[in-house]
């Protein structure tokens, strides 16, 4: 049976007039990582903030394992928990005593060993005397992430973890993310702006745009609803050739440098207009395809509404 | 819900209580600034008065001296724990700490509670120390006040205190930190319709009236009256109870009131930019 660890159903969230979340729904179940994608300004962070109930929705529900949020609080909260590279901990005092204090918030057994566990793996055990803001951003994401595995969380909500990080420890991190999922069955809501990042975490991605829910679906299935796919071809020979074939066959096409072609056509037209022109007398001599990627996603959203990625 | 009643079900629980307890340990040992205003300027403000109290003792023979000193010290009771309760928000909000605590399990009764211990121990560790000063340098001793006075000076002054630095707090959660200045100077405008360094007689009639609307007025005229004669005025402090009951249950609804705002407005997640 599908166990959803999170349910949202028709969240609404107002300031004043503007209408920042509008009538969202999704679930995120056990086991699952969900990317919450979306523009500046889409609603994420609003989002974000009520799931952790730090604002107040107006209307809809949230529900934690079931149980509605704003009556299980403090279960909710103890089983879930929430990372971000933009928050950070207490700067004036050091990193193992931001991790005790948390630890005491999260009712946290062997906090000790579990904090010196965690910090080996993050490689940051040589820091833990020292005072966290005089840490880098990279080593306060690591601290960051630690503190939300404390508790052993079943849901962790992750904004943007690996934003300041070097590329190694990103990658290590979100290794470390897999292996949580994998082994322990922890369900992940993450939003990135790295699309790469989301393409190889996330099971399910649900773009948000002006505070509504755009498009849902697998990264996959996402780039999918881009049917054209980029052909580029470089040739021997006369452009002209090209150019004509091209428009009697009214495909749209751009020349990027005199003998190369960017023909923007669906993928399974992809075999017959390399037939098509080879047949004509032109010699291809480099043949490249540009699948849509989920940036190329993303850019339609961002830049054209709702409409395209529906 | 009865409207002066902290929201949530849920059983306090130790572990978070120490959590915040063990935080603010923890930044007050590693502030300087902390140091400065909770030691240094409440033990400078001692001394001055010590002194002004010996300067007025020598030449009007009477008990003004020991009375000033002695409301000095009491006021600092009324201080600390005023600064306690609104100034280690601010410490978490400055370093954008404050949502990750409040999206921990801990619940509204339990940070306010330890705020309320911490600012409490405090105030007691502080009071012992100038105590100590006072007899060492001004041959004053506050403890001659009796423990009875001193344990009832304390409640109503800690009860005020509390109230005062929780609607400080709720007004830093609601507007943000753009009215800050409020958490360290609001307090001192009760120092003088308090008449916490003079007979509330001094004040003005219609301030008079407004003085004993303020329960620290009644811990102040009881110590006086104290040091002059000896014993304990219970009126006066269950005047002072009452008032400061009321007060604190006003409070505590005007403080659900702001905290609800600022979550409903986005101000609370905003406050750390």
């Amino acid at each position: 049976m599908i166990q959803n660890v999170l349910e949202v159903k028709n969240l609404v969230k107002n300031y004043g007039s503007y209408r920042a979340v509008n009538n969202i729904s999704f679930n995120v179940e056990r086991g699952k990582i969900v990317g919450l994608l979306g523009p500046n300004g889409a609603g994420k962070t609003t989002t974000i903030q009520m799931l952790l109930g730090i604002t107040l929705h107006n209307g809809g529900e949230i529900r934690y394992f079931g149980k509605e949020f704003t009556k299980y609080r403090e279960e909710s909260l103890q089983r879930i928990s929430f990372a971000s590279s933009f928050n950070t901990l207490q700067g004036r005092i050091n990193v193992m005593e931001n991790l005790m204090v948390f630890a005491g918030l999260y009712k946290v057994k062997n906090a000790g060993s579990k904090i010196f566990e965690l910090a080996e793996y993050f490689e940051i055990s040589t820091l833990l005397k020292q005072k966290y803001w005089d840490l880098s951003e990279g080593q306060k994401s690591r601290v960051n992430l630690i503190k939300a595995l404390l508790n052993d969380p079943e849901l962790i909500l992750l904004d943007e973890p690996t934003a300041s990080l070097d590329p190694d420890i990103a990658d290590k991190t979100l290794s470390f993310i897999e292996n949580l999922n994998r082994k322990n069955s922890v369900s992940i809501l993450y939003t990135s702006h790295n699309m790469n990042e989301v393409t190889r975490i996330c099971d399910e991605v649900i773009f948000l745009d002006m505070g509504e829910i755009v498009a849902r679906d697998t990264p996959l299935g996402l780039t999918k609803r881009i049917v054209e796919s980029n052909l580029i071809l470089t040739f021997d020979g006369e452009r002209k050739k090209v150019e004509n074939y091209l428009n009697e066959k009214k495909y749209k096409f751009s020349f990027p440098k005199p003998y190369t072609v960017n023909i923007e056509v669906e993928e399974k037209l992809i075999p017959k207009i390399i037939f098509q022109l080879g047949e004509t007398g032109i010699w291809i001599t480099d043949i490249e395809v540009k699948k849509p990627t989920l940036e190329d996603v993303f850019l339609d959203i961002a830049r054209k509404g709702k409409n395209v990625a529906k | 819900m009865y409207f002066w009643i902290l929201p949530g079900k849920e059983k306090m629980s130790l572990s978070r209580f120490r959590a915040i307890l063990l935080e603010e340990l923890y930044v007050t040992r590693h502030s300087l600034e902390v140091i400065m205003d909770i030691v240094f300027f409440p033990v400078m403000n001692v001394l001055v008065f010590g002194f002004i109290a010996q300067f007025l003792i020598g030449s009007t023979k009477s008990n003004a001296g020991n009375a000033l000193l002695a409301g000095m010290i009491l006021w600092q009771i009324v201080y600390i724990v005023q600064y306690s309760m609104s100034v280690s928000s601010l410490w978490n909000i400055w370093s954008r700490n404050l949502s990750n605590i409040f999206i921990t399990p801990i619940s509204l009764k339990e940070y306010l509670g330890a705020h309320m211990l911490s600012g409490l121990l405090k105030a007691i560790i502080s009071f012992i120390f100038f105590g100590l000063i006072s007899i060492y340098i001004f041959n004053f001793n506050i403890f001659n006040l009796g423990i009875i006075n001193l344990t009832l000076f304390f409640i109503n002054l800690t009860l005020f205190s509390w109230s005062t630095g929780i609607i400080i707090l709720g007004v830093i959660f609601r507007f943000g930190t753009r009215i800050q200045a409020l958490a360290w100077g609001l307090i001192f405008l009760f120092q003088p319709l308090t008449a916490a360094l003079f007979p509330v007689r001094i004040l003005p009639h219609i301030l008079q009236l407004l003085a004993y609307l303020l329960p620290p007025t009644f811990v102040f005229e009881a110590a006086r009256n104290s040091l002059a004669k000896p014993g304990v005025n219970w009126e006066m402090f269950f005047i002072a109870v009452i008032e400061n009951i009321v007060y604190f249950m006003l409070t505590i609804a005007f403080f659900n009131y702001m905290f609800k705002k600022a979550k409903d407005t986005g101000q609370f997640a905003r406050n750390e930019g």
